[in-house]
């Protein structure tokens, strides 16, 4: 190319020091979803595509796991209490915090550059902060959530992380297709003011 | 200036004549200015003929003005940038453009007449089919030669350096054109608050109001246009798109757009829009037919819209004197513009015998002349039009004409009716009703969310126009269940009466019509009357196969111009009401897209995801080459000093077989089973007796399909009572634990098991050879790692060199190794490590290559590459892995009759006769060396085996087990059969010692 | 591309999904007892009707459920999707093996 075009000017970074535990129970068995949230110290999230934050954010994966993000250090420990405290229930804990990655993506136009891999309505009013959905992103799969209007974190399998990440930065430097600065109907992949 | 551009009226059209371009085409300078097309600046250019026909190679010049233009082919650009085969009408013009045309040999310049005549006759309806198929081996001297003189587009040299992208969309109203109606049901749904996409395959919105001379709430119509684009432009979620074709409507409510975002070179060249609606309004317009009438192809008969247009548009006059033909009363508009753009319009033949209604009038008091009852029965002039020959009009197409009279003129502007371009309401597979008194296919009944709209919907009339785009707005608000505001179809100035259109789908002639080659209905193709005729006459009646017979609608264009005229026709051949021929399927796309918007920016290294090891960034800096595996890049081979891989992997064998080796296996899917049923679960899964395995233990599990067909294999472990760790192929991986969740959520829920993938938070490093204990011993491990305490097949969490792991003892080379799995984030630390304390040892780091040799030697299968998913266990030689103790899947079919027979091709060892020889992987193997030997198999595995000094090859052979000893062939290419014999398929340790010290 | 309602996830593209073949065939309970046409028919024959089809999907980019869809083979319209129930190989039941759709509310 001759000539490029500005860049979406979105950040990417990765978080650090992360560690992730997956979580299987069916949450029918109250004292078995209690037991693991006396644990956590916080609820776990029943509604489909939902997480919820605290100590550590808790992600609906499905209708019987979750994926719990939380500090490298503390993971280990975290997964060993709560097999301790499900012991007695059909549960499943499994320290995955070599398998996961998590970047933070953020920007006035981080939804523009996301919905070019992504299939997903990424629309605010469709997407809003404290939802999440595994989807697909490029060609990776991913869990996506909406932190907030214009920062998503994206856990991605290890493996992926340097594609995903190539990825997302080739879609940041080929920029946005609406440029017109302070033209309003750019919104239609922002939040509403 | 001027002479750069005689056709070019001195005022007027929506062009910056501040800012002229310069371009060329076929070499020759030009000049246009910004707003023009390429095909406005050539004609204003003055140049008329602009490439050959494609069989007949007659002289053809620009028809239309827009997507349906079928004559005006480029190659725009050269080398890798450029573009083959975009109509001039849908090229925005830019500085510096360079055009040639495709269709060029021998020269658009030089005349082959004569030829052409003879050439003809045998390219006929069926061409491809009966001229050039005798003899047969000549075809490809033909093709070669028929490809070139009809000079479609050349394929760019060299990769596209430009950039293309993709873009997922969601909306409550797409709407598809941004004419008078797509602006209208824009305007509502915007103003109701809906999320909107409106998408026109111009640069500009507004559609026909760009060439009108009409007023809406009394200003000019193309600034009621702009004020609406300026309200959507600034209204929250609505996205305009321009210069951007919306090309398939798929299922769903999906569609495809192609954004052309600018000239090549800067940014984004094109952008594919993936757009989910909820609602689609479709107001794509209407096209305009021409007339069919002998040498209606010549240079200079355009159709009249477009004759408005370069006139209105782009102030370009495209001739001086001119005719217009018609059978009904749009094209007066085009005399009238002509006039008053100072052409001189010598006659207007209208074949009503009571002519036009109001605009007739108004062309009259012009003072042009009006030939009621007449008919354009043919044109003279070769390279240009110079002359209309005029007869009376009877009434019947058939007939022939006796008289007629000559009218010299150098452009004949005709108009055969208009037909609702309905491609993508029936690409949403939307039915057609054919409308006999406005002679064309009307969207009927819609089978997804999609309401069609304005002059696509029949209504030709700007005041109905707008007020049918109003209304399809509000419907779709309605159908989404959205608000919807309200607002007023605007005033538009009152459309003039109209006269009924009257059908004329083929003008007689001089000569009956089967022998009237030159009444062409389909303009790309070549294909005429004739054609549709003779294809008729032998025995095609079904319109898709006189299409696929005669090419008609065929090409670059999908014959947006001669569709409705040759069905026409056909209908008048055989009898039929044309409602009853029907059409043909429209199917995506409905412009022509090119390659890289498809791909987007999945090229390069964004082809395909690649997936990387964590101790991927040692592998790359110790400069071993990568094998790709599914998606994942893993170290082929480590090569030292310059080695090849043949000398490369001759090291790395030998080392592991006599001292020490490692490999990254990390790429092994792994799963954790876990839960009251995991035992009955996997007893189900695997082949084995599971419940035999004392925690601790691991086996060699494999999966068979309920085909009874090998599936996937790989070593699980008992790693609890009631938990399971499962390591699978590579590739498998997901489809593995894809499928055992079938199996649970499906068929099994009664079973309590949860299922884990641990592929990537657990790197597995292969620690192989006599000298591996040693090396872990080195290392300081907390677990004793002895023959007694820690015996072959074991498994046990331990600390090694203060990283904990979960350590086995497997073995897929033979020796004495362990597997050592741990977390990934420390993965790169243990293989340093690794690496370090095994100096001593000669440590020595292999790849997927010497693998593959080492388990070769041992005759351990690859799934996958000795398994193709017709290969049973008991063809492998493994009928000592199932259970006869329990039920498992596949096993029932392994009793099939096809199952059980003796000569389904069985896994053995082969050793080429002449002791060098690497047989290629795929060798068929044959049972003699006869030249018409049946095959009886082929190669699955084959390399050179330093270890043992001789190429080693496994295969699945028929009836292979029984026929050790036998000498069968090998079918090498360019070679004589080779011999090779048959052997078990273990070469090296059959005993198995050497992994139990 | 179809726009598929995971029953837990809702409306997702068709990308996100993994086909899994017609729904409702049960894995017999003894095979051994089947003669060889009886476990060719299980193993090999399956509807392919003209108009609603129910079939199996996995929303494999998601919550790796498996679920059921009545389709249209002729206008791929999708009639409904719904959760699998114990034991029925794909039957349209709303007990879910435990788990429903929308099980989201705490109770």
């Amino acid at each position: 190319m001759s000539e490029s075009a500005p860049p979406a000017g979105i950040a990417i970074r990765v978080r650090s020091a992360r560690g992730f535990i997956n979580l299987r129970l069916n949450p029918r068995n109250r004292q078995a979803l209690e037991a693991a949230e006396r644990v956590l110290g916080q609820q776990a999230p029943l509604s489909a595509n939902t997480f919820t934050g605290g100590e550590h954010n808790l992600y609906w994966l499905g209708p019987d796991e979750w994926l719990i993000a939380t500090g490298a250090q503390r993971a280990s420990e975290l997964a060993r209490e709560l097999a301790e405290a499900l012991k007695d229930f059909h549960a499943a804990v499994n320290d995955v915090s070599g398998g996961n990655v998590e970047l933070l993506v953020s920007g006035a136009n981080a939804s523009m550059v996301l919905a070019k891999g992504c299939p997903l309505d990424l629309h605010p009013r469709a997407f809003a902060p404290g939802q999440c959905a595994q989807t697909g992103l490029g060609r990776a799969a991913v869990l996506l959530a909406a932190v907030d209007p214009s920062t998503y974190a994206i856990v991605v399998r290890r493996s992926f992380a340097r594609y995903l990440r190539r990825w997302l930065e080739n879609a940041d430097s080929a920029g946005v297709p609406f440029r017109a600065a302070g033209k309003r109907q750019q919104a239609g992949y922002r939040s509403s003011p | 200036m001027a002479a750069a551009q005689p056709n070019r009226l001195p005022r007027g059209g929506r062009i910056d004549r501040s800012r002229p371009l310069a371009f060329s085409f076929d070499g020759k300078a030009l000049e246009g200015f910004a707003g023009d097309t390429l095909a406005s600046a050539l004609l204003a250019g003055g140049v008329s003929v602009l490439g050959r026909s494609f069989k007949l190679r007659r002289p053809r010049g620009i028809v239309g003005s827009g997507a349906e233009e079928p004559n005006a082919i480029m190659q725009i650009g050269e080398g890798a940038t450029a573009q083959p085969n975009p109509p001039a009408t849908q090229v925005p013009l830019h500085d510096g453009l360079t055009a040639r045309s495709t269709r060029g040999w021998p020269g658009v310049r030089f005349d082959l007449g004569a030829v052409n005549g003879a050439l003809g006759r045998m390219l006929g309806a069926g061409f491809y089919y009966k001229t050039f198929m005798w003899p047969r081996s000549w075809w490809k001297h033909y093709e070669h030669a028929i490809r070139k003189s009809a000079g479609f587009g050349r394929v760019p040299e060299g990769p596209d350096p430009d950039r293309y992208e993709h873009m997922n969309a969601h909306c409550d109203v797409l709407v598809a054109g941004g004419g008078p109606a797509g602006l209208m049901a824009a305007l509502v749904a915007a103003r109701s608050g809906a999320r909107v996409i409106l998408a026109d395959e111009q640069n500009e919105f507004g559609g026909s109001l760009l060439a009108s001379g009409a007023r809406i709430d009394a200003a000019p119509a193309s600034d009621w246009a702009a004020a609406a684009v300026v309200e959507l432009r600034e209204t929250q979620d609505c996205v305009l798109l321009p210069s951007s074709t919306v090309f398939g409507y798929h299922d769903h409510n999906f569609l495809t757009i192609a954004e052309r975002c600018g000239p090549q070179g800067r940014g984004v060249r094109e952008r594919l829009w993936r757009v989910r609606a909820k609602q689609v309004v479709l107001a794509q317009g209407s096209l305009e037919r021409p007339l069919v009438f002998c040498n209606n192809d010549r240079p200079g008969v355009m159709l009249a819209s477009a004759v408005s247009t370069y006139i209105q548009r782009y102030g370009v006059l495209p001739g001086r004197r001119a005719v217009v033909f018609t059978n009904n009363d749009s094209a007066y508009q085009a005399a009238i513009n002509l006039a008053v753009a100072g052409a001189e319009v010598a006659a207007i033949v209208d074949s009503r015998a009571g002519g036009g209604g109001e605009l007739a009038a108004g062309a009259q008091s012009l003072g042009i002349p009006v030939l009621k009852g007449h008919v354009v029965s043919d044109v003279a002039g070769r390279r240009r039009v110079a002359g209309a020959r005029i007869a009376r009009w009877e009434g019947r197409s058939w007939g022939t004409v006796k008289s007629t009279t000559r009218i010299d003129c150098d452009l004949v502007a005709v108009s055969g009716g208009w037909s609702p371009a309905v491609h993508l309401h029936s690409q949403a597979g939307g039915q057609l009703a054919w409308d006999p008194s406005k002679l064309c296919f009307l969207p009927a009944k819609a089978r997804q969310a999609n309401v069609s709209a304005g002059a696509g919907n029949g209504k030709w009339r700007l005041g109905e126009c707008l007020a049918d785009g109003l209304r399809a707005g509000v419907e779709a608000l309605s159908e989404a269940g959205l608000k919807t505001a309200a607002v007023r179809a605007p005033d538009a100035s009152a459309d003039a009466e109209e006269k009924m259109i009257e059908p004329l789908w083929r003008v007689p002639a001089a000569k009956d019509a089967d022998r009237c080659p030159m009444q062409f209905i389909d303009l790309q193709n070549d294909t005429t009357v004739a054609d549709i005729r003779l294809a008729a006459r032998e025995g095609y009646r079904n319109v898709e196969h006189v299409k696929r017979y005669t090419a008609l609608g065929f090409g670059t264009d999908q014959g947006k111009l001669g569709n409705i005229n040759g069905m026409a026709v056909l209908a008048d051949t055989l009898g039929k009401p044309i409602a009853d021929v029907g059409t043909t399927t429209f199917r995506p796309a409905y412009t022509p897209v090119s390659f890289g918007v498809c791909a987007g920016e999945s090229t390069g290294p964004l082809y395909d995801p690649v997936r990387t090891s964590a101790i991927h960034e040692w592998h790359e800096a110790a400069g071993a080459p990568m094998e790709t595996v599914g998606q994942w890049h893993r170290p082929w081979y480590f090569p030292q000093d310059g080695e090849d891989i043949q000398a490369a992997v001759a090291r790395e064998c030998l080392a592991v077989r006599n001292s020490l080796g490692v490999m990254d296996a990390s790429t092994l899917g792994k799963i954790d089973a876990r839960g009251p049923d995991a035992l009955e679960f996997l007893e189900r899964i695997y082949t084995h007796d599971v419940a035999r395995m004392k925690v601790g233990r691991c086996a060699y599990g494999m999966m068979l399909g309920e085909d009874g067909m090998v599936m996937d294999d790989g070593v699980m472990a008992r790693t609890a009572e009631r938990g399971f760790y499962l390591t699978t192929t590579t590739g498998g991986a997901a489809a593995v634990l894809e499928w055992m969740e079938k199996w649970l959520q499906t068929e099994w829920p009664e079973l309590e098991v949860y299922l884990t993938s641990l592929t990537d938070h657990y790197s597995t490093i292969a620690v192989a050879g006599p000298n591996s204990r040693k090396l872990l011993e080195k290392l300081g491990c907390d677990t004793p790692l002895d023959r007694e305490r820690f015996a072959f097949m074991a498994m046990k969490p331990a600390v090694l060199a203060g990283m904990r792991v979960a350590l086995f003892r497997v073995s897929f080379s033979g020796e004495l190794a362990f597997e050592i799995n741990i977390d990934s984030r420390h993965a790169l630390d243990m293989w340093r490590t690794l690496m370090e304390a095994g100096k001593e040892f000669c440590i020595t780091p292999y790849g997927t290559e010497t693998m593959h040799v080492l388990r070769a030697e041992k005759g351990f299968i690859i799934a996958g590459q000795d398994t193709d998913g017709s290969v049973t266990p008991v063809d492998l030689g493994m009928k000592w892995l199932l259970s006869k103790e329990k039920d498992f899947l596949g096993k029932r079919s392994l009793e099939r009759p096809d199952c059980l027979r003796d000569d389904r091709k069985q896994w053995v060892g082969l050793l080429a006769g002449d002791g060098r020889t690497v047989l290629p992987e795929g060798t068929q193997l044959v049972g003699d060396s006869g030249e018409a030997a049946p095959m009886c198999g082929h190669v699955t595995s084959s390399y050179f085996s330093a270890c043992l000094g001789h190429p080693i090859a496994l295969a699945l052979v028929a009836g292979g087990r029984r026929r050790r000893g036998e000498t069968i062939y090998a079918a090498l290419p360019g070679r004589k059969p080779l011999p090779a014999q048959i052997v078990p398929p273990v070469f090296y340790d059959p005993k198995g010692k050497r992994q139990h010290v | 591309m179809l726009l598929i309602e995971c029953p837990w996830c809702g409306p997702r593209a068709e990308t996100e999904f993994s086909y899994g073949g017609e729904a409702g065939i049960f894995r017999p309970a003894d095979p051994h007892a089947l003669s060889d046409a009886e476990w060719a028919d299980y193993l090999f024959y399956r509807s392919n009707p003209r108009g609603t089809h129910r079939e199996l999907w996995n929303h494999a980019q998601g919550c790796r459920r498996w679920f059921g869809v009545e389709r249209d083979t002729v206008s791929y319209r999708i009639k409904r999707t719904y959760c699998l129930s114990g034991a029925s190989g794909g039957q349209p039941d709303g007990s879910a093996g435990g788990l429903e759709a929308g099980s989201g509310k705490r109770r």
